[in-house]
């Protein structure tokens, strides 16, 4: 069974932030003149962040990302997410799917902890009161009984982390997306938070991860794939793509 | 549109607990809690009143009464747009971050902003009671008024809020024309008021025909014109059609851009 599908995407970013016309009033000045400023060529230029990439992630798989900084692996969880929409190529996702893209998107530090569990676990996508079922559960797993009813802007970041990886994780979706979270607290924390995603592969979800911590990708996964300036440029076993990256790293040094 | 409607629809418990939280954070912290929506309404009553019964001696009946009629629904169109104008940009943190259909973003302004205007309703009865006016049966007629409103302020923010993700200076461009907007349209002056060659000018604007059944319905315990009321509610289509294509057009831009 297929969890994630991707067929020859591409994705491309246009370079707008040198433009200076992102004012309605410059667009409509240069098309009235019947000019734009260099001289009719178009001025954006784009960057392919992904480049005819096609992969195919089973259930119940751990699949890994590596890559070095700016070689996609992040465009690539956003667009399995469906944060992003592929210009070229097509992407499936079976089941329900969660991203800890970032942890606590969206809490408002005005609001307390509880009320920020709400919302937040509604934009994950459950119902209110599968998060009312879960809320003890959330609450006690982020360690934050005695703080719940306080403003979220009072919470100290490891607090906030920890809550928003609560509320992520107990929304117990089919595929996790993970980029470069498993950094969460203190030892105690990740040793908990480590023991809760082993539990998740146990029961058979498909769990992707992005990361630069090579050893805990080898450990975690069953199949990685390199990327390298957008491509994949190797994929199957995790030791052997690892060492495959490790030379390729010291190759250009 | 039906993908529009259906994403919502999907999504509202999304929308319920965004725009509670929109509320809450409005009122939390002030004394005087939701009065705050009055606030501003009333103080432009007090100054147009002013201005226009006392300095330039324009008798009008139950004048502050009438002014407020207007005001308030007003009052919702406009912050409507002014909020839900930039709520793309604002939500787009989350929007970089978890999958949702942006159209929430703007509905939850608007929704949010509905609901002050109807909690404000009572409170315009009182006021209305000191002039000794009460409302009668046609508050009936207020589900279409409103509803026509709704769709149409709907659809007009789909549109701004779009397009100040790529163009920011479409709030400010925003703020300028809801001004002129308002001294056309009969907030501070009774329709009748304009020159009969000029109506065809207030007719234009779909935003009239809601304000004078407001008047109707309030002042007057009388049904609003329906004429009027089902041109409203073309423009108001034709708004929420516009707006969503526009919205639809920049939509997979959001994510990337704000």
């Amino acid at each position: 069974m297929v969890a994630i599908e991707l067929e020859a995407v591409s994705k491309r970013f246009r370079l707008r932030t040198i433009l200076p016309a992102t004012t309605l009033k410059t667009a409509v000045v240069e098309r009235l003149l019947g000019r734009r400023r260099d001289g009719g060529k178009r001025r954006e230029s784009a960057f392919e962040a992904l480049r005819d990439v096609t992969l195919t992630i089973r259930q119940g798989q751990t699949f890994g990302i590596i890559g070095r900084n700016g070689s996609g692996k992040s465009t690539l969880l956003k667009l399995m997410a469906g944060i992003y929409r592929p210009d070229a190529g097509r992407i499936r996702t079976f089941g329900r799917l969660a991203g800890l893209l970032e942890l606590g998107a969206g809490f408002h530090p005005e609001f307390s902890g509880r009320e920020n569990v709400f919302i937040n676990g509604i934009v994950l996508g459950l119902s209110k009161r599968e998060v009312r079922g879960r809320f003890d559960e959330i609450v006690r797993f982020a360690e934050l009984e005695p703080f719940i009813d306080e403003p979220v802007r009072t919470y100290s970041s490891g607090m906030y982390m920890r809550l928003g990886f609560s509320v992520a994780i107990h929304t117990d979706p089919d595929i996790l997306l993970i980029d470069e979270i498993l950094s969460v607290g203190d030892e105690s924390f990740r040793k908990k938070c480590l023991e809760k995603i082993a539990d998740f592969q146990g029961r058979g979800k498909t769990l992707v991860l992005v990361s630069h911590d090579l050893p805990s990708v080898a450990g975690w996964c069953d199949e990685v794939a390199w990327l390298e300036r957008g491509a994949v440029r190797e994929q199957g076993d995790p030791p052997k793509v690892i060492e495959a990256y490790h030379r390729g790293l010291a190759g250009e040094t | 549109m039906g993908a529009l409607l259906g994403e919502l629809f999907a999504y509202r418990a999304l929308i319920q607990s965004l725009v509670l939280r929109d509320l809450k954070a409005r009122y939390r912290g002030s004394v005087l809690g939701f009065l705050w929506t009055f606030l501003n309404p009333a103080l432009l009553m007090g100054t147009y009143t002013l201005i226009f019964s006392v300095y330039m001696r324009i008798q009008m009946e139950h004048y502050p009464a009438f002014l407020m009629t207007g005001l308030l629904p007003w009052t919702w169109f406009s912050s409507s747009l002014v909020v839900g104008g930039t709520s793309v940009v604002q939500g787009g943190e989350l929007l970089k971050k978890v999958f949702f259909p942006p159209q929430v973003l703007p509905a939850v302004s608007v929704l949010a902003n509905v609901v002050n205007f109807l909690l404000s309703l009572p409170l315009l009865f009182g006021f209305l009671l000191i002039f000794q006016i009460r409302p009668g049966l046609a508050v009936v007629a207020l589900l279409p008024i409103v509803a026509i409103q709704l769709v149409l302020t709907y659809g007009l923010t789909l549109m701004v809020s779009s397009l100040t993700v790529r163009y920011r200076d479409v709030a400010q461009l925003l703020g300028n024309l809801l001004t002129f907007w308002f001294f056309l349209s009969p907030v501070v002056y009774p329709a009748e008021q304009v020159p009969e060659p000029l109506r065809p000018l207030l007719m234009l604007n779909p935003m009239a025909p809601l304000l004078m059944g407001y008047q109707n319905v309030f002042l007057h315990n009388l049904w609003p014109e329906w004429t009027g009321l089902a041109a409203a509610a073309i423009a108001s289509m034709g708004a929420m059609t516009v707006g969503w294509l526009v919205f639809n057009h920049f939509r997979w831009t959001f994510a990337e851009e704000v």
